[in-house]
């Protein structure tokens, strides 16, 4: 075992695989992000878990030198329940993009919000569908011409922000890929939050958005007003589905008890005196009571 | 003479106390000794509508429910109509029927001979009168049952004592006298049932309990502490007993928002080192097909409950049948290598859920286990000395090698060591993308034949060290029966009954449906003459996938196979078998 002193830099956390990403690709603002957040809270990575499901982004566990794990198409948070509830000493970051979290798997992220999942989501959203090669994603905006909408996308977009807010996350930030400090400090809020921390990541795609996605982003960009009170979530949801602007930081942070706390709290009433029943004792619950 | 073997049954609609009826005669019956098998069935309500139970109760070993009941308890023939040729009588049953209900009845519909007794008996009467309310009507009946039958009258007063112990004296004191009134009107018809009176030797109590009750229990027995799960009949009982027990063990249970979130959970539980499962049945093993490949390629450890009920689609949610087979041997895309087990009985799924830990921890490979809807909800009785199992874990990297860990290392038997969160040096980064030894995606055809020959290659091992099967009857037997799963029960019954009376038939019964403990099979099927398969498969999903890589006897293999919705029969068995005993026989004196 390493002496607890034992500290990690952010370059600690990179395995020797080069990242399949476009030159200029968002995620790479992430990337190194999370290993400075990583670094700057001392994870060990042997106590950390990273899961994604598909996509671009969705490759991000491989680059990373802790436990690892790139699932299958919107199922980052299903395998993160499972990580998180079964071993909750471990920090658990979950990663993707907007197609994995959005479209496929949009069913895990507002239970895994309703659940108060102590999981740090990182949605790298890029309003494309980057690995399939350029078609809409249901944060695409209504109108764009993509390789899957010639005429243009007939379908709203979705907020991924208000979504979490309004089914229960805990913490909600939006970031944006190309502001590696200010996305640091996100993410490692994030990570340190007991709770979910959902946090929608504004990450560019130059292959499939063009080189301006960069610079619209950046005239868009505001941040919170100095004297923000993320508790209140009336005031977080005014910042969602913004089109002019678009705010950044975290929108909305408070306390409260997470599924592995009530699951907890269920082992401590079921377990009398914290014995642990034998099978025997188990089918003793099967005799006859006649 | 009197029965040491004796079905009865009971039709009511919701309301009429047929199922607690039911839950107190097997009760009272493990509680003396006696093998009981218990089954209900119900309508699609919610609540209210048609309900049935039946219960069989014997001295001697049974394994199955009875084909035909000796007693028939009718509340209400409308209710009755609705288990058409799925609830069939003896010949000389005995038909006790609600006096008021003056439905006119076909014995033959429901397989009454001439030999049969119609009794009219006032349960509703006797209820009001004694008890002062129709609501007692079943607890008249039990005291009826219990008098006419020889049913264990201490342990019938005892459950009712207890049912009603919370409530008002009154009302317990009311049910004394329901019981009473059934019992005076039974003396009143005198002794001309006593050729069925139940005899027996009064014995230890034995467990009573569920396939699905037996599954969850082997789960915690395995190690399991984490299940992740989405309610669908008939497997539900595994998440309810689970998120009862699973806590006190020391686990969790997280009820899912569906099925791909339970697989994906389990995958993750594991991953993270802890034994996890999850229980489902068909439509739910459709979903979770994805990720059972993805266990399959990250080769974590992954436990599938799957109770049979009949299909496609919603198809019949309530009843049985075999026909998730190839779902389960061959659902998924790409090649998969997987395990699949089948318990027979109420036992059996208390070992097999320990064998899928087994299987699943010391190969790290999914393992989907078959139960079905007969075995899965009906309560039988069980020796709680044989419910034991010996349990295995996962191979865990040595310090040597962590230093540079090869998490997918390429070994004899397929297996590489496994690491998990905690393990300091054993970090690896899994996926679903095909990978080389150290678990890093690539797409190179090279490696991918290399890391399909290395997965495929556990199999071997497997079938090597997980062969259970049941064999019954003789050596040289000229028929030989082939069936897997709750067909078990009557095969069984009938091929013990037939070697009784001299005739020549066995059974192979494997636990191990894929990898097919193919050479245990072939020695069998050398030994006999005809050979059957039966199954409840309407395409016969067993038979066909046999013979992918089997030869089977050509001329002399025969198949039963028909839809499930009803349970196999001991007679549907005998009759397959006097079907191709002749031929069998005239085989014998032409090779003699």
């Amino acid at each position: 075992m390493s002496a607890p002193d034992v500290t990690f830099k952010p370059g600690d956390f990179k395995t020797d695989l080069k990242p399949v990403w476009c030159p200029g690709c968002g995620d790479f603002g992430v990337l190194n992000a999370l290993y400075r957040a990583m670094a700057n809270l001392g994870l060990k990575p042997w106590n950390t878990v990273i899961l994604s499901g598909i996509g671009c982004s969705s490759r991000l566990p491989g680059y990373v030198a802790t436990y690892g794990f790139n699932s299958v198409h919107g199922r980052a948070l299903a395998l993160a329940t499972g990580v998180k509830v079964a071993r909750p000493d471990l920090a658990v970051i979950a990663v993707g993009g907007d197609g994995d979290g959005m479209a496929i798997g949009g069913n895990h992220l507002m239970h895994s919000c309703r659940r108060n999942l102590d999981v740090a989501y990182i949605l790298m959203d890029n309003e494309i569908y980057g690995l399939t090669k350029g078609q809409t994603a249901p944060t695409t905006p209504l109108g764009d011409k993509t390789k899957s909408s010639y005429w243009g996308n007939p379908e709203p977009a979705v907020d991924p922000v208000e979504l979490a807010i309004s089914t229960g996350a805990t913490f909600v930030a939006r970031g944006f890929a190309g502001d590696l400090k200010s996305l640091t400090g996100i993410i490692q809020r994030g990570i340190e939050h007991r709770g979910f921390s959902f946090i929608n990541v504004m990450s560019p795609c130059v292959t499939w958005r063009g080189d301006s996605q960069y610079q619209l982003l950046k005239e868009k960009l505001r941040q919170l007003p100095e004297d923000y009170d993320p508790t209140n979530r009336g005031s977080a949801l005014r910042y969602t589905r913004e089109t002019e602007v678009l705010t950044t930081g975290v929108l909305y942070e408070v306390e409260g008890p997470t599924i592995g706390d009530r699951i907890e709290h269920i082992r401590m009433m079921a377990q009398e005196g914290g014995h642990v029943p034998t099978t025997r004792e188990i089918l003793e619950r099967f005799m006859p009571t006649v | 003479m009197p029965r040491s073997d004796l079905s009865i049954a009971m039709v009511g609609s919701g309301g009429d106390g047929v199922v607690t009826m039911g839950d107190m005669i097997a009760q009272a019956g493990a509680r003396e000794g006696l093998n009981v098998i218990k089954v209900e069935a119900y309508g699609p309500q919610i609540r209210g509508g048609e309900s049935s139970t039946t219960v069989r109760m014997a001295a001697s070993e049974i394994y199955a429910q009875a084909d035909y009941v000796d007693i028939l308890v009718v509340f209400n023939w409308k209710d009755f109509a609705r288990f058409k040729g799925e609830i069939m009588v003896a010949p000389d049953a005995i038909i006790l029927s609600e006096a008021k209900d003056e439905t006119e009845v076909d014995g033959a519909d429901l397989g009454a001979g001439q030999d049969a007794t119609w009794v009219k008996v006032p349960f509703i009467d006797l209820a009001k009168e004694s008890a002062g309310t129709t609501l007692a009507k079943n607890i008249v009946t039990l005291g009826l049952l219990s008098e006419l039958f020889n049913l264990p009258r201490k342990p019938l007063k005892r459950a009712i004592e207890k049912k009603f112990s919370k409530k008002k004296a009154a009302v317990l004191e009311a049910n004394i006298k329901g019981f009473s009134a059934g019992v005076e009107f039974a003396k009143g018809l005198g002794d001309r049932f006593n050729d069925r009176r139940l005899e027996y030797e009064p014995g230890e109590p034995r467990l009573l309990m569920s396939g699905n009750e037996a599954a969850a229990v082997g789960a915690i027995h395995a190690g399991c502490r984490f299940f992740a799960g989405y309610p669908i009949t008939p497997s539900s009982e595994v998440l309810h007993f689970l998120s009862e027990w699973l806590p006190r063990a020391g686990g969790s249970v997280v009820q899912t928002e569906d099925e791909l979130a339970a697989i994906g959970a389990v995958i993750g539980g594991s991953f993270a080192g802890v034994k996890s499962m999850t229980a489902t049945s068909g439509p739910g093993l459709a979903l979770m097909t994805e990720m059972l490949g993805l266990a399959s390629m990250a080769e974590i450890p992954a436990v599938i409950f799957d109770v049979q009920r009949g299909g496609p689609s919603t198809g019949l949610p309530t009843k049985s049948e075999q026909s998730d087979l190839w779902q389960a041997l061959y659902g998924s895309h790409g090649d998969a290598p997987r395990v699949v087990l089948a318990p027979a009985d109420v036992e059996d799924c208390f070992h097999t859920t320990v064998d899928a830990f087994n299987i699943a921890e010391e190969y790290q490979i999914p393992v989907v286990v078959l139960s079905d809807q007969n075995i899965a909800q009906r309560r039988e009785t069980l020796s709680m000395l044989t419910l034991d199992h010996e349990v295995k874990e996962r191979l865990a990297p040595t310090p040597e090698q962590l230093d540079g860990y090869k998490r997918y290392e390429i070994t004899p038997n397929g297996v590489s060591p496994i690491s998990w969160p905690g393990i300091e040096g054993g970090q690896y980064q899994t996926n679903g993308l095909e990978h080389d030894e150290y678990g890093r995606p690539t797409s190179m055809f090279l490696t991918h034949e290399k890391m399909n020959e290395k997965r495929y290659r556990k199999l071997r091992p497997i079938r090597d060290e997980y062969h259970f099967i049941r064999r019954y009857g003789p050596d040289d037997a000229d028929v030989g029966i082939l069936c897997w799963g709750s067909s078990k029960g009557p095969v069984k019954e009938a091929v013990l009954k037939a070697n009784a009376r001299g005739i020549k038939v066995a059974a192979f019964v494997p636990q191990v449906l894929y990898p097919f403990p193919k050479h245990e099979f072939e020695e069998f099927l050398k030994a006999i003459k005809e050979f059957i398969v039966i199954e409840l498969s309407f395409s016969a999903q067993f038979y066909k996938y046999l013979r992918t890589f089997l030869e089977l006897p050509e001329g002399h293999t025969h198949i039963f196979k028909r839809s499930g919705g009803k349970n196999l029969t001991v007679a549907e068995v005998e009759e397959q078998i006097a079907a191709v005993l002749p031929r069998a026989m005239t085989k014998r004196e032409v090779l003699v």
